[in-house]
């Protein structure tokens, strides 16, 4: 496949860069989750007497995809955060047409020599975990801070008010469920009817929300430097607590939710996001959230299982979503919402 | 039949891992190679386990039916959990347990939903018994990365 779409990368960025010598090399795709093929490869060319080569990342759409989600949004996501001064890869190109390479595709600078921390890995940062969480909780208190209008972001899909951000992504998340549910959830419905009877207060501001800020989704390199946040494909408008009760949620922590991330305490790690964020987490609120998290983890591994099952997207990355962190957010929600029984 | 299919698939997991995932120079192919290495495993606990939890899981369920009926208000619903109640797995084929636990679960979400609209320390204790049971399917599908 790879060396399938190289001629037509090189032809497409020739042009897009005008730079007619332009040659793509090393095109190999690696892993990056199953909502879009990525790629990894080389530019090389000369423009304006000087000689470029460069590292660059494809993501391009899959046949189907694990979520439906908004590319062009993805993209302005990185283009915003980018320019903002975050770790964040440079968006290079984005045709949603999808003419050059068969379907919609988007090409970013590749951050080298740096790797991402294995999400079920006990201890993926060793020596580095604390200077790593510090960073990682003070850049999502950053996006939190930041203002979309002023990001130029404020068109993102999400709640518009205060008032309507739970509402609104509990409706997105169980219409998900509505959608691909192939076997019935009581675990899922029960919470799904709790969030609704339980609604948090109104978030303090609307904040663009990442939407997979976590362990897994960022690269770091070898001196423990946070260099690269990911993933922005489902980022939107809404109460920025959303991100922080997904940050810390315990699939990301191998289990330990005393430890977010596998990285630092809790306690150390909600008050960097206090301060970076200027913002509070009000304990209550924050539970709500970290039970909506759980239950939004749960409709996306809902989505994987049935997009597996009915063979639209058989990477076995949607098979071992369905399975295991399913499994997962069905028990940290059992036990989370039997805690409100007195259990 | 033996080796039994989940020695089979644990030693073929096995083999992924030791000779075919070192000979892959794709990085891409290597993570998917992980990955099927890790769902065979799954798949070989599934194999001694699968019948057994959802066999435990239907009697639960049946059980806490059973215990919970007079709570119910609605005669419908009531008639229905009671039924429900006396019946009994007669194969253990996967597929025949899943038909009987699907409609098991869904039954359990109305029992529970119903019950979570009723006033009364009763209705309180139902509900708490549900989670009871809620906590326990859920500890028993958990998938031991371990091994």
């Amino acid at each position: 496949m790879s060396d399938d779409i190289a001629p037509r990368l090189q032809a497409y960025l020739a042009e897009k860069l005008k730079a007619p010598d332009l040659t793509v090399a090393n095109l190999a795709r690696i892993p990056g989750g199953a909502s879009r093929e990525t790629y990894r490869f080389r530019a090389r060319y000369t423009k304006g007497g000087t000689s470029a080569d460069r590292a660059l990342i494809l993501r391009r759409d899959p046949a189907a995809s694990l979520i439906e989600t908004e590319r062009s949004a993805e993209f302005r996501a990185y283009q915003a955060f980018h320019k903002e001064g975050l770790p964040v890869p440079e968006p290079i190109a984005l045709e949603l047409d999808g003419a050059a390479l068969e379907r919609p595709f988007f090409i970013m600078e590749e951050i080298e020599n740096c790797q991402v921390g294995g999400v079920l890995t006990p201890d993926p940062y060793g020596e580095h975990r604390e200077k790593i969480g510090r960073q990682f909780f003070t850049n999502l208190g950053r996006i939190a801070k930041a203002d979309p209008k002023a990001l130029g972001l404020s068109d993102f899909d999400g709640a518009k008010d205060v008032k309507d951000c739970w509402r609104h992504e509990v409706a997105r998340w169980e219409k998900v469920v509505n959608d691909d549910e192939r076997e019935p959830q009581p675990i899922v419905r029960a919470a799904i009817r709790w969030l609704k009877k339980n609604p948090p207060p109104p978030a303090q501001k609307i904040a663009v929300v990442h939407g997979d800020y976590r362990n897994g989704n960022f690269l770091f390199d070898s001196h423990g430097d946070m260099r690269g946040i990911l993933d922005w494909e489902m980022a939107h408008l809404g109460d920025p607590l959303e991100d922080l009760g997904w940050a810390i949620d315990p699939l990301w922590a191998a289990g330990d939710a005393a430890r977010p991330g596998c990285m630092i305490a809790r306690a150390e790690a909600i008050h960097i996001w206090e301060q970076a964020s200027g913002l509070k987490a009000d304990p209550k609120a924050l539970h709500w959230w970290e039970i909506f998290a759980s239950f939004k983890g749960a409709a996306i591994w809902i989505s994987a299982a049935c997009e597996y099952a009915e063979g639209r997207n058989t990477d076995p990355i949607n098979a071992f979503s369905g399975w295991y962190p399913l499994a997962f957010h069905n028990k940290v929600l059992a036990d989370r919402l039997g805690a409100e029984h007195g259990l | 039949m033996n080796p039994e299919g989940d020695k089979i698939l644990g030693m073929t997991a096995m083999r992924l891992a030791t000779v075919v995932a070192p000979a892959l120079t794709d990085s891409y192919a290597q993570s998917s190679v992980g990955l099927l290495n890790f769902m065979l495993s799954f798949v070989a606990k599934e194999y001694e386990r699968g019948a057994d939890i959802r066999a435990t899981e239907n009697s639960d369920i049946r059980e806490a039916f059973a215990e919970l009926t007079p709570l119910v208000a609605d005669n419908e619903l009531k008639a229905q959990l009671a039924t429900a109640a006396r019946e009994k797995d007669t194969s253990l084929r996967i597929s025949a347990l899943n038909t009987a636990n699907y409609a098991l679960r869904r039954l359990l979400v109305q029992l529970q939903t119903h019950l979570e609209e009723q006033e009364g320390h009763k209705a309180r204790a139902g509900e708490k018994r549900i989670w009871q049971l809620l906590k326990a399917i859920a500890a028993r599908r958990m998938v031991n990365l371990a091994g």
